[in-house]
């Protein structure tokens, strides 16, 4: 008997060492383990995506928002009836079945299988209590005034790891518009309801800020649909149109066409995202002209009494006979003739007075050959040739403007210096930043550079007035306005030579001279009803400007 | 002896009416739940709502609209509607 006690208390012994074995191993070896399993159990990680900011035109209207849409999701799993959860899905949703079918694989937890549904169309599924059906909210970009002024705004596009903006503002204030994502801890009770005392969030996300434009929206609006009829008119391949308010830099309206829709972008070719205002560089032609005139009258070398003395036929540089644009010569004509009939040899004339140094020196005074620094994506700049690979022949030609290429915004911003007393103010299109806090910083204005005197762009002003009245655009010149602008019909190089039937006509101009309101600038790319300005873009222009000064108030002066 | 039993029995008082408090205090947290699960699931409602008006406000106050309201009504000419809408331009990807 004696052998029993020993026996029982050593397993008794051993029990206890399993049982503390036991313990060690749950307690120490497995603790971390456990301990997360709990925290799973009690604990919800809860990710607040941030809204992307809103783009609002000058009266405040959101020209890009976001609206909640939904995400319907699939969890196999729980699908009853496969084959009517098919039919449902496909017939509510527009996609095809087997795309739907061949996602629901049994071994998977959550199917995605379309986004962006509208929330009327949620509240139509879940009336139909599909089992495994579920919703996710989720943001979508949403354009009200859907394809205007699209290649200004942009579009958002998944990247992998969420949205993004790209091209125009969209891409150039992404870090502004996209916000931070939030992170916050929720413990639930046992049935996973929330217990609101103990949510803490983890970082400091934030909503994305609101961005406040300088485009005017009727503006806009108004200029699209002129340009439209004015492509549909001319039977030109497309076309542009910049606005600007030359004593703040602020873009006033900017549209291309032909464009595409923001909220359907994968629609279109991608060579259509791209803004042809400040991506497109092409040989400016006459419009270039009144800049080089500006410049030698500026630099003392000319004034506009000052008679072409080689204007009375073509000229010969460096073994290349060049002509007048229609073959018409004027012997001894003044500086405000050559520009009035747009005379070639009258700016080789000035142009080789001017010579390459000085070209260059005005040329980069004027921003031209380097980026414009306007608030949207993609801009381009191409740059001069090398000093030494400047012949005669070059010069002469720039002074008519080709054999230099610019982009519509390099043009339209050097050509704001003579509306504004010979100061370049540098182009933008955001005026204001509003945080997620509803902090609004103003953005201040720039002067970039100072290529002329106001005295030197008060005269090109007058002579600009006068190649209006009298010019080969006078035709269609707005009557009591005094309005100041140029012409250009600008040659499309082939290779290697100029295409004779095909050209780029374009109109520059400002109004009221006197205290220009804004300054535009009208692309017409290959018309065929006529290949001169002054019979496509001129007439744009007047008709666009008729109605701009009539919604600024600006009565007629004469 | 009899201070000693009644000290005994005010600490076991203390420490069961302590334990009540706390089952009545956590019950009520943890029950809260439903109230707040509620709450929330009206505030998304309401959100949701809000964000569907927004949308047809925006839609509705939209030039694009108006003009195309005004079209239907006889003010103004159809070459004034340019914008890309549903009907897509030749330039879209074949």
């Amino acid at each position: 008997m004696k052998w029993r006690y020993p026996f029982v208390f050593s397993f008794l012994v051993l029990l206890f060492v399993l049982i503390i074995s036991r313990l060690f191993y749950w307690q120490i070896v497995k603790a971390e383990m456990l301990s997360e399993l709990a925290l799973s159990q009690y604990r919800g990680l809860i990710k607040v995506l941030p809204k992307r900011g809103e783009i609002k035109t000058s009266d405040g209207f959101p020209i890009a928002t976001s609206k909640v849409t939904y995400q319907l999701f699939i969890n196999p799993t729980e699908i009853k009836n496969k084959d009517q959860t098919v039919l449902a899905l496909s017939s509510l949703l527009d996609i095809t079945k087997a795309s739907v079918s061949a996602l629901l694989l049994p071994d998977r937890l959550w199917v995605p299988i379309k986004s962006g549904i509208a929330a009327q169309k949620k509240e139509e599924i879940e009336k139909m209590q599909i089992p495994g059906v579920g919703f996710e909210e989720q943001y979508t970009r949403f354009y009200p005034e859907a394809s205007a002024a699209a290649h200004l705004v942009g579009f958002v596009a998944g990247d992998g790891t969420g949205v993004k903006g790209y091209v125009g503002i969209e891409g150039f204030y992404e870090r502004l518009l996209k916000g931070k994502e939030r992170y916050s801890v929720e413990l639930r009770d046992s049935l996973g309801r929330p217990i609101i005392s103990s949510r803490t969030s983890l970082n400091n996300g934030s909503d994305g800020g609101n961005l406040f434009l300088s485009l005017d929206r009727s503006v806009q609006f108004l200029v699209e649909q002129k340009l439209k009829i004015g492509i549909e008119k001319y039977e030109a391949l497309g076309g542009m149109i910049g606005i600007m308010d030359p004593q703040t830099g602020n873009i006033i309206a900017m549209a291309s066409s032909p464009a595409f829709s923001p909220a359907e972008y994968w629609k279109y070719d991608e060579s259509l995202y791209k803004n042809p205002f400040i991506t497109n560089t092409y040989e400016p032609g006459s419009t270039l002209k009144p800049i080089i005139m500006a410049s030698a009258i500026d630099a003392g070398i000319i004034t506009p009494q000052t008679k072409c003395n080689i204007c009375e036929g073509p000229v010969s540089v460096s073994g290349y006979e060049l002509h007048t644009w229609n073959d018409k010569y004027y012997k001894d004509t003044n500086m405000i003739g050559v520009i009035q009939h747009s005379d070639n040899i009258g700016m080789v004339f000035v142009a080789l007075k001017l010579g390459v140094d000085r070209m260059i020196e005005y040329l980069t005074k004027f921003g031209i050959g380097k980026l414009t620094d306007i608030d949207l994506q993609g801009e381009i700049a191409p740059s001069f040739k090398p000093r030494s690979a400047w012949y005669d022949v070059d010069l002469a030609t720039t002074g008519f403007g080709q054999g230099i290429s610019i982009t519509p915004i390099e043009l339209l911003t050097a050509f704001s210096a003579l509306a504004n007393e010979g100061k370049i103010m540098k182009p933008r299109v955001v005026t204001a930043f509003e945080n997620a806090n509803g902090e609004i910083h103003k953005i201040p204005t720039k002067v970039t550079s100072t290529p002329l005197t106001s005295k030197t762009a008060r005269v090109m002003t007058e002579i600009l007035v006068n190649a209006v009245e009298k010019g080969e655009a006078q035709w269609t010149k707005l009557k009591g306005y005094r309005i100041a602008g140029k012409t250009g019909t600008a040659s499309i190089p082939v290779k290697g030579h100029y295409d004779p039937n095909s050209t780029i006509t374009s109109f520059i101009g400002f109004a009221p001279a006197e205290k220009p309101k804004f300054i535009m600038l009208v692309i017409l790319n290959k018309p065929t009803t006529s290949i001169y300005a002054a019979d496509t873009a001129a007439p744009m222009f007047f008709d666009i400007a008729a109605d701009l000064l009539s919604y600024y108030g600006i009565p007629p002066n004469e | 002896m009899k201070k000693a039993y009644i000290l005994v029995i005010i600490l076991l008082g203390l420490v069961f009416s302590l334990a009540v408090g706390r089952s009545i205090l956590q019950n009520m947290l943890s029950t809260s739940g439903i109230f707040i699960g509620k709450a929330e699931k009206e505030i998304n409602f309401y959100k949701t709502q809000n964000a569907i008006l927004s949308e047809e406000l925006l839609i509705a106050s939209a030039l694009t609209n108006i003009i195309e309201k005004a079209h239907k009504s006889g003010f103004v000419s159809g070459d004034a509607l340019m914008v890309i809408k549903t009907s897509r331009p030749l330039a879209v990807r074949p």
